[in-house]
């Protein structure tokens, strides 16, 4: 079997002859530790006072001339690394111009949110979200920055048309797709996706329509591509439970999952949902819109992974397990580690439908860790599991 | 219940925004006090609200919309208010620690506190332990709330924490936190004296902490 098939197979609940590995290639230091450090550090670029000028005064007219080739090389690396250190699996970005420069501080999303522009604290840019762009509904129906789902479409398949055919034999490729709730609960906020919800269902419809229409373009572009797994990001819970009552996110969004996964299980494809926090209450939702698993499964979630393979380990496969707080990090010791890659192979790898890895990137995983997690898998992780 | 006062709990409860205002001006008018208005009405919209969240019917969503409804009808409140009868309970000051800028949960915790009769001073996002030692120094306020979200800044907790210790505060000061990173584990290894894993939970650990220092 080659990557994407035993990837497929294990998305399927067919037998293959390992436990499968997942690494998320969304930051930097993670694959500079394996690959090395570039010559001119991202934070060198980015916050000298001469660059810092040029993006005060003429952020916006760049565009993503600036942010497209930084962002899809460090993508490229990440597939790199992940080959390198032995993983199946690797979760890299959008790749597709989403991100733009706004000022010296600041990244714009063009779905219409803003972003903090900071460092990793290893001499990469880093960024955390700061604020909706939409603050009124005029706000949204005056954005002159949504991107053209073709458009997007287009330079994703360049893209993954490149990765696929340098890559595509040595590791299944998983790019992101963004989602839907997630994306319009950053552009309007929290407290106007609540009152939206209520008061304002004409622009709720109009932006889920364009947000499926872009999913849906890039899905199709990245499996015409060769890609043959994709990874919907979408966030529908902190720890405490889902943002939205459950039924209101299946009112709202299931109608469009249930087409955007269609659309890539006729293409041969397969796709997983990566969602954030405590989403006992949404797995069966989740399975119902069509996803063929599911990623993070935190461990400072709340929710009982244990339990989840219990009630879903047949029909959804969970990707993740492995702690990004403290066991991945360079707090633990390799014999926690140890302890705790064992403990989630022995009982989530029986019955297939795992795929093990970090629960989320992190800008500061320690890689030494990783490769413990990695050395356990290799050990205890062939099929029949004997732990 | 007087009726005037039930109808303000039920807007709360059922997310009214639009009929917010004129319900707690229906009840100035008949002459009902704000501090009554407050503490029957509005407070106990919030209860229920706090209550139907932690058993699981309301979301995170309605305690958004919650708090903007209650937001709405406090300005009704808050123009014909003495100040000084407002805020009873104490000072409260709550801060995003420095180098995150996550804040939906410390909002929420905010406007629960303030509606419940504390005087919220909100120091924001991305807040060096210094402004929060500072500000408490400043305000008299013995109670601090901090919120981390990224795992990365959990050494920010340490800092305010020992920070009250060398400015001799601790043993005056209590410290909640909270935020998705957070548990009662980082509690005890930051030497806190809360956790609290929801905003509704936040408020009575607030009330607890009054309780033991008075």
């Amino acid at each position: 079997m080659n990557p994407n098939e035993r990837i497929i197979a294990v998305l399927d609940g067919k037998p293959v002859d390992r436990l499968q590995t997942f690494y998320p290639g969304f930051d930097s230091w993670p694959t500079q530790q394996v690959l090395g450090k570039p010559l001119i550090s991202g934070e060198a670029i980015f916050r000298n006072p001469l660059t810092r000028k040029i993006f005060d005064k003429w952020g916006p007219k760049l565009a993503n001339l600036v942010t497209d080739p930084a962002i899809n090389a460090d993508f490229m690396k990440a597939i790199q690394a992940a080959i390198k250190v032995g993983f199946d699996l690797v979760w890299v970005g959008p790749t597709e111009g989403q991100v733009m420069v706004w000022n010296s501080n600041t990244l714009l999303r063009y779905s219409g949110s803003f972003y903090e522009l900071t460092t990793d604290g290893h001499g990469n840019m880093y960024y955390m979200y700061r604020e909706p762009a939409f603050n009124t509904p005029e706000d949204y129906y005056a954005w002159p920055h949504f991107v053209k789902p073709d458009d997007a479409a287009q330079k994703s398949y360049k893209f993954f048309t490149k990765a696929m055919k340098k890559y595509g034999d040595k590791i299944c490729v998983m790019p992101q797709v963004q989602g839907l709730h997630e994306t319009m609960i950053l552009s309007l906020g929290f407290v106007n996706m609540a009152v939206f919800v209520r008061k304002e269902p004409q622009l709720l419809k109009d932006f889920i329509a364009y947000l499926e229409d872009y999913a849906m373009k890039l899905c199709i572009a990245m499996l015409d591509a060769g890609v043959k797994v994709i990874l919907l990001g979408d966030d529908f819970s902190n720890k405490t439970g889902p943002f939205m009552n459950p039924k209101t996110n299946d009112e709202l969004f299931g109608a469009s999952y249930q087409r955007i996964t269609k659309v890539v299980h006729d293409r041969g494809g397969r796709i997983i949902l990566h969602s954030c926090g405590d989403n006992t209450k949404m797995f069966d939702y989740f399975i119902k819109w069509g996803f063929d698993g599911g990623h993070a499964y935190e461990n400072t979630s709340n929710v009982d992974i244990y339990k989840e393979k219990e009630l879903h380990g047949d029909q959804f496969t969970m990707v993740g397990g492995v702690g990004v707080d403290h066991l991945l990090t360079e707090h633990s010791t390799p014999e926690e580690v140890e302890e705790g890659v064992k403990e989630l192979i022995q009982v989530l790898a029986p019955g297939g439908r795992f795929i093990i890895g970090p629960v989320h990137t992190h800008p500061d995983m320690d890689m030494s860790k990783v490769k413990i997690m990695m050395e356990i898998v290799r050990k205890h992780g062939k099929y029949p599991i004997r732990l | 219940m007087n009726e005037l006062l039930a109808a303000v709990v039920t807007a709360i409860d059922e997310m009214d925004l639009d009929g917010i205002e004129e319900r707690v001006q229906a009840c100035l008018d008949s002459g009902i006090s704000p501090e009554e208005i407050i503490e029957q009405g509005i407070s106990r919209g919030l209860d229920i609200v706090g209550q139907k969240f932690e058993e699981g019917e309301y979301f995170l969503g309605e305690l958004v919309m919650a708090g903007e409804v209650v937001k709405t009808g406090m300005t009704r409140v808050s123009a014909v208010m003495d100040p000084a009868k407002a805020k009873q309970k104490g000072k409260v000051v709550i801060a995003t620690v420095e180098g995150d800028i996550h804040e939906i949960g410390k909002n929420i915790l905010g406007m629960i506190l303030s509606t419940a009769g504390w005087e919220v001073i909100d120091l924001g996002v991305n807040v060096p332990a210094a402004t929060i030692i500072e500000t408490v120094k400043s305000s008299g306020s013995q109670f601090i709330g901090l919120s981390v979200l990224l795992t990365t800044m959990i050494g920010e907790i340490k800092k305010v924490v020992d920070g009250l210790t060398e400015a001799g505060l601790r043993e005056q000061v209590r410290i909640a936190i909270g935020g998705a990173c957070c548990s009662q584990d980082l509690a005890d290894r930051m030497a806190v004296d809360a956790y609290g894993e929801t905003a509704v939970e936040g408020t009575r650990i607030f009330d607890r902490f009054k309780e033991a220092l008075s």
